[in-house]
This record gives structure tokens, C-alpha cells and sequence, in this order.
């Protein structure tokens, strides 16, 4: 079970977001992965300028994820343009009752 | 640091008028900087039974950064190694997805 972050350009109009997330989506898919939860934060400031931008469009998600494929999915995301920075997490399933989102 | 330090560092802690707990560890050093520093003795995190620190939780992690968004250093908070530990990697990962900076300016 992963957690991931990432960040995407603030610059992106609706379809182009919801385009990137859906390619997201896809990548965990054909990595053996499955998206148990989204979340995303929307606009958000960021607390030090990325790539000149000093917003972004924040998405989080809950993954299962075969661990191998982690690395994969981190070098596409790294890839990606759009993604201003990721971050993947590992989520400790003994301490999984506490990892539920909070609203933002 | 920012403390200003009491004069005599020897005065028992019931000398000093702040409502700071006592601090029951002795001092070993001599320094200015590590004298006065009235540290609550149970870590705050173990108090409240803490088993994971969320790097998303912004608002509770700014509690545990300087003005110049600095750590906290566990002689100021008075946490064990283990939850330090912890609240430093949230700190930064926080920092990584610029939900918290690496500094602040205060000019």
C-alpha cells in the first residue's frame, strides 16, 4: 500500500488536468496497481516556488501497488511535464486506521 | 535562543517566575545557549500515544518549526528520539511537496 502525491502545473486548464489524472490512473493500471482513493486538493500555494510556479494542482491517492513496479511509476511521473513533483510513500497496514484522509 | 537565559545557571528552577514545568534534568554544560531551556519531561507525542506523524497535516507540523522554518531541536520540545525522528521526516517530506518551506525569511 503507497501513498501518492504529486503536483501539476498550475498553468493546465480543466480538461488538460483532468487528461493528466486519468493518465495517472492509467500508468498505476498497467503497472498492476489499483487506485483505492483520490483525492484532489485543487489550487493550492505553494510555500516555495517549483519551476517558476508558485501554485499547483495537488493530488493525492492511495495504491496497491506490486513493489517492484514503484520505480517505474516514479520514472514516468518524473517524465511527465506536467508534474511540477511527486512524492510516493510507503503506508504502514499495521497502522492503517489512522491513514484516512482529512478533508481539506 | 531565543530565551533569554536566567542569570545563574545553578538557581533551582523554583527561583525563576516562569510557568514553564520544571526541568529536572541537570545541566552539564556551561553554554548560553543550552541553559534556561525549560523542557517539558514527557515527550508531547508520547503523551497523546502518537504512532505516525502525517506529512499532510501542515498545521501541526508548523508547530514544530522555528521562525526562520527551522526544526525545532528536541531540547526545545522535549521529544523522545523516536518521535523526533518522525516529525523529521514528515517535516521534510512536507518540504519536498512544498506544503512547508525550507525557510522563511524574517527580515
Amino acid at each position: 500500500m503507497y501513498e501518492l502525491m504529486y503536483i501539476a502545473r498550475p498553468t493546465l486548464d480543466e480538461p488538460a488536468l483532468a487528461a493528466l489524472n486519468e493518465r495517472v490512473d492509467k500508468l498505476i493500471a498497467s503497472a498492476g496497481g489499483r487506485v483505492v482513493k483520490r483525492e484532489d486538493w485543487g489550487k493550492r500555494r505553494l510555500a516555495y516556488p517549483i519551476a517558476k510556479c508558485t501554485e499547483g494542482f495537488y493530488s493525492v491517492l492511495h495504491i496497491h501497488l506490486p513493489p517492484t513496479a514503484v520505480r517505474g511509476l516514479e520514472r514516468n511521473l518524473k517524465l511527465a511535464e506536467d508534474v511540477l513533483r511527486y512524492l510516493v510513500t510507503r503506508i504502514d497496514p499495521r497502522l492503517a486506521p489512522d491513514s484516512e484522509f482529512k478533508q481539506e | 535562543m531565543e530565551d533569554t537565559p536566567t542569570s545563574a545557571g545553578t538557581a533551582p528552577a523554583k527561583a525563576a517566575p516562569e510557568a514553564r514545568p520544571k526541568n529536572n534534568t541537570t545541566p552539564r554544560r556551561t553554554n548560553v545557549r543550552f541553559q534556561a531551556q525549560r523542557v517539558p519531561r514527557l515527550c508531547p507525542f508520547c503523551q497523546q500515544k502518537v504512532r505516525t506523524i502525517d506529512y499532510k497535516d501542515v498545521d501541526l507540523l508548523r508547530h514544530y518549526l522555528t521562525d526562520h522554518g527551522k526544526i525545532k531541536p528536541r531540547r526545545r520540545l522535549g521529544t523522545c528520539a523516536r518521535h523526533q525522528r518522525m516529525l523529521a521526516t514528515a517535516i521534510k517530506r512536507a518540504r519536498h511537496v512544498a506544503l512547508l518551506p525550507f525557510t522563511m525569511q524574517t527580515l
